[in-house]
């Protein structure tokens, strides 16, 4: 059966229908990679942190949130980031921006950039979106001074107060309909 | 100022109207002769007030001569004019006749007061009618005259009265007259003028509509009395043939009675007996309609009714009195918390019976079933009871399937084929979600109140899995299960039920591989062996056995390793029972008990005395108020005691049953419910529901607000999301109810 199948089919058409299918493949193994993210990311109900994606249809780009950890500068504050994953993820870091304006030492205030070496040369594949978020609301409280974006913020960090007036100078909530 | 011409016109004129009254007699001896017979004549017809005693005769032959006179002088109209001006003049003293009648007819001789009137009313009618003589336009002018008077001087109440006498007229026959053995029953003969007097005196005609109402009246009480309640025969010949003998005869006498031939008088009364015929339909249409939802429920030993409620629909458009009419029914006596939900799916299949009769196409069916289908839909358990319908899990005996009826596949909503000859048009009145369902099976129809069959196979598994669990070493239930999956599978078919398939399977497979194990080395433990993908989820209890129980499991579980080296055992050691011998010092007790209520007594086997609190750590942290219970099932076998609170002790030599502690039963807290080893699947919705709301919750934070249909298309993510966007919307309701989320302008967002 299988053999009159085959051999009725056009071998062109089914050669082409392959190569599709070996895209398509790899495109269906990180959308499911993603989808299985974002499943356990929903499940796991950490506190401060959450992402999902941006459209209906497209996994690869998603809006997250991130709560300033309590006791730190950022408390009370909640930023809005974005994540875009390249097709080849998760072999390829996502590549990740605060939408909300950051006054932090290893962001970028105007194009919110970030510089984290997990995003960098430090990234892997055994991590998720769960852990790039952990690490950036960790990063919130415990800034990295040695390779500052922001050489301004990383010069006030020790002065809180003042790092705290420019902090709010610069803050600026994205309003939800954003 | 008088011209000559006018002057000679004027006299023309005079000399014409002279010489035509003169009519060239010499001198004036016509005109005077004409003025004897004028005299004469308006004499003659003066209405006189027939009360008074005459004192002189009419005299016709005297008469005769001046009404030629008269006639010849052309003077007729004028006399006419002059006649109807006295009788308008005179009319007073009939008025005062009708009064002094209508006064008395307020009585309770109503009837008998009119007719006298009528009859006194003739009497003066034919004392001034004018003589033959004068012609027909006289006199039909006089009786135009005269009804038109009559008419306007009857009282409004003269109507109700008369309909009084007309019903003692026609009224139901005697029983004299039966007796003499006529077959007409009216009482035609008694009152032989009256229908003619109300003839001449234009009565019937005027109160055609109250003599038929008359009719009518005795129509329905008729049928009233005939019919109601009576649902076993189709009524409508017998009411035919009734009126034939009844109505006919009477009707004959007030429409056809001058009918000189039956043909004749047939085509008189084609129009009176279309319409009582037609009257008859209406009023037993309306009788069962009034009727319909308890026709219902004798179905089918109301198959009459509902024939006659078919055939009078045809005549008579009450199609939608009787939708709205049962809709109300049911509402008010079946779509209510106090009816149980078989109850209402029997009702629901007898509706479908019933008015696919009444209506083959089902527009009825149609209209009326809407609202029963989506009550039954809220209702939580509908569908298992329509599955243990399926199943055959009532032993009451009232299925809703008729046993004889052949097994069929569910048949889906099909498209309309127009290619097929037989292919009709839907219904005028059908609505615009009508749709043509071929006459299906039952099954298929109560299957389709939900709009997927999952749901039906979903239970199914839980229902099947509960009835498999239960089963008892050693009985052919699993053959019975085996043959009932058969014939779901007929209807459901066969990939549909695959999951079952494979609970079967486990069933003897477990039986097959315990008799492997046993020959190996020999156990008390008959363990049921299900593989947990394709069963419906367990409880799970964290129940631990202890002491010899878990030797058991153990050494079982190790004789599964060898036999299956790939599969692995884990127990639900709180399924299942045990069947226990207790060696006490002066007596053994047997019993079958739960595995909860051995562990507890396996734990007394070394330690006589057991804190409660230490009791339920030691069988694993498992509920409570189950433990307490699994300690009285003991305490009331005389086993255990209580004492002092919260504390048992085992009852080595057994005491008067009297001294034992009975336990209050408030102490155990509220009684709860057996809980059902298999979760429903209302359960496992509510966790599904649970995972969707997670990424509600995480969309709504990162994206802000979103509208519903923008959630739906969302929730693609979320694996295995199936429901509708209504049920989405209800469910965003429901969590706004709760606090969680503002909905403004259609658009949601979390509450914070």
């Amino acid at each position: 059966m299988e053999q009159l199948t085959t051999s009725l089919a056009p071998p062109r058409q089914s050669q082409k229908s392959n190569v599709t299918s070996s895209n398509q493949q790899a495109a269906g193994s990180v959308a499911k990679r993603l989808s299985n993210e974002l499943m356990t990311l929903m499940m796991s109900s950490s506190p401060g942190i959450s992402a999902f994606p941006k459209h209906d249809g497209n996994l690869f780009e998603w809006a997250g949130t991130i709560e300033g950890p309590a006791e730190t500068i950022y408390a009370g504050l909640t930023f809005k980031i974005s994540i875009s994953f390249p097709s080849n993820y998760p072999y390829v870091a996502p590549t990740i921006k605060f939408d909300t304006p950051c006054y932090h030492p290893n962001v970028d205030i105007t194009s919110g950039a970030i510089c984290l070496d997990i995003l960098q040369d430090k990234w892997s594949a055994v991590y998720s979106v769960q852990t790039i978020l952990l690490s950036l609301q960790s990063l919130l409280g415990e800034p990295n001074n040695a390779s500052p974006l922001n050489p301004d913020a990383a010069g006030l960090w020790s002065n809180p107060t003042a790092f705290k007036s420019q902090l709010m100078k610069h803050f600026r909530p994205i309003s939800d309909s954003a | 100022m008088a011209t000559d011409a006018l002057r000679s016109q004027v006299a023309t004129k005079w000399q014409e109207s002279f010489s035509r009254l003169n009519r060239d007699s010499p001198g004036i001896s016509g005109l005077l002769n004409f003025s004897e017979a004028w005299t004469i004549s308006i004499q003659f017809l003066y209405p006189r007030n027939i009360r008074v005693p005459q004192t002189q005769e009419k005299d016709i032959k005297k008469a005769r001569p001046a009404f030629d006179l008269v006639s010849r002088c052309r003077r007729l109209p004028a006399l006419l004019e002059h006649f109807l001006e006295d009788m308008r003049q005179n009319f007073n003293l009939i008025e005062k006749e009708i009064d002094e009648h209508m006064l008395r007819s307020h009585g309770e001789e109503s009837a008998q007061v009119i007719q006298e009137l009528v009859d006194c009313l003739m009497e003066w009618y034919q004392a001034w009618t004018p003589p033959q003589d004068l012609g027909t336009t006289i006199f039909s002018a006089y009786t135009l005259n005269f009804q038109t008077r009559l008419f306007s001087s009857l009282p409004a109440s003269f109507s109700q009265a008369f309909k009084s006498l007309c019903a003692s007229l026609l009224g139901p026959p005697d029983h004299d007259l039966g007796e003499r053995g006529t077959i007409t029953g009216w009482n035609t003969g008694a009152k032989p003028n009256v229908w003619k007097n109300f003839e001449v005196l234009g009565l019937i005609d005027r109160y055609e509509s109250v003599i038929a109402s008359v009719g009518y009246e005795f129509i329905e009480s008729h049928v009233l009395n005939a019919c109601k309640g009576q649902w076993e025969k189709p009524m409508l010949d017998e009411l035919r043939s009734w009126m034939s003998d009844h109505v006919v005869p009477w009707m004959i006498h007030v429409y056809a009675r001058n009918a000189s031939s039956p043909e004749e008088a047939r085509a008189m009364l084609q129009g009176v007996g279309s319409r009582f015929d037609f009257h008859i339909n209406k009023t037993l249409c309306d009788l069962r309609t009034q009727e319909i939802f308890d026709i219902i429920i004798d179905f089918p030993e109301s198959m009459g009714a509902l024939k006659d409620l078919r055939d009078c629909m045809q005549r008579v458009d009450q199609r939608s009195n009787l939708v709205a009419a049962l809709r109300k029914a049911n509402r008010k006596r079946l779509l209510h918390p106090g009816a149980d939900t078989k109850i209402i799916l029997q009702q629901y299949v007898a509706t479908i019976k019933c008015l696919r009769i009444i209506d083959p196409p089902g527009v009825l069916l149609f209209k009326v079933a809407e609202p029963i289908r989506r009550y039954l839909r809220d209702r939580p358990d509908t569908i298992r009871s329509i599955v243990a319908n399926l199943v055959g899990d009532d032993d009451s005996g009232d299925s809703l399937v008729d046993e004889n009826e052949p097994i069929q596949p569910l048949q889906h909503q099909e498209v309309e084929d127009y290619t097929d000859p037989q292919w009709e048009p839907e219904p005028i009145d059908a609505g615009p979600e009508f749709r043509t369902n071929k006459p299906s099976d039952i099954i298929s129809t109560l299957v389709s109140i939900y709009d997927s069959r999952d749901l039906f196979v979903k239970e199914l598994q839980v229902l099947l899995a509960q009835r498999l669990l239960a089963i008892q070493e050693g009985t052919d239930r699993v053959e019975k299960e085996r043959r009932n999956v058969e014939i779901l599978k007929i209807r459901f078919g066969e990939a549909a039920l695959q999951v079952c398939e494979v609970m079967l399977k486990d069933m003897t497979d477990s039986k097959r591989s315990d008799t492997h194990i046993q020959s190996q080395k020999q156990s008390v433990l008959h363990p049921t062996i299900i593989s947990r993908h394709f069963w419906p989820a367990l409880d799970t209890s964290n129940l631990v056995m202890p002491g010899q129980f878990k030797i058991l499991q153990e050494e079982y579980a190790k004789e599964f390793a060898v036999f299956k080296p790939d599969k692995r055992l884990r127990w639900l050691p709180h399924l299942g029972t045990v069947q226990v011998d207790i060696e006490l010092e002066d007596r053994t007790v047997s019993a079958d008990v739960a595995p909860l209520e051995a562990a507890i007594i396996e734990l007394f086997a070394d330690t006589a005395i057991w804190d409660l609190d230490e009791l339920v750590k030691a069988v694993g942290s498992v509920n409570r108020s189950g433990v307490i219970k699994g300690l009285a099932t003991w305490v009331d076998l005389g086993i255990l005691k209580e004492e002092p609170e919260n504390t048992f002790v085992l009852l080595e030599r057994e005491e008067q049953r009297g001294s034992t502690v009975v336990r209050d039963p408030g102490r155990l807290g509220p009684a709860e419910p057996e809980p059902a080893s298999v979760s429903s699947i209302q359960q496992q919705q509510a966790e599904q529901m649970r995972v969707y709301w997670m990424f509600i919750e995480g969309m709504l934070t990162n994206l802000g607000t979103l509208p519903l249909d923008r959630i739906q298309s969302m929730l693609k993510f979320a694996p295995g999301y199936d429901r509708t966007v209504e049920q989405l919307g209800a469910f965003m309701e429901a969590a706004r109810r709760e606090g969680l989320v503002v909905v403004r302008d259609g658009m949601w967002r979390l509450n914070k």
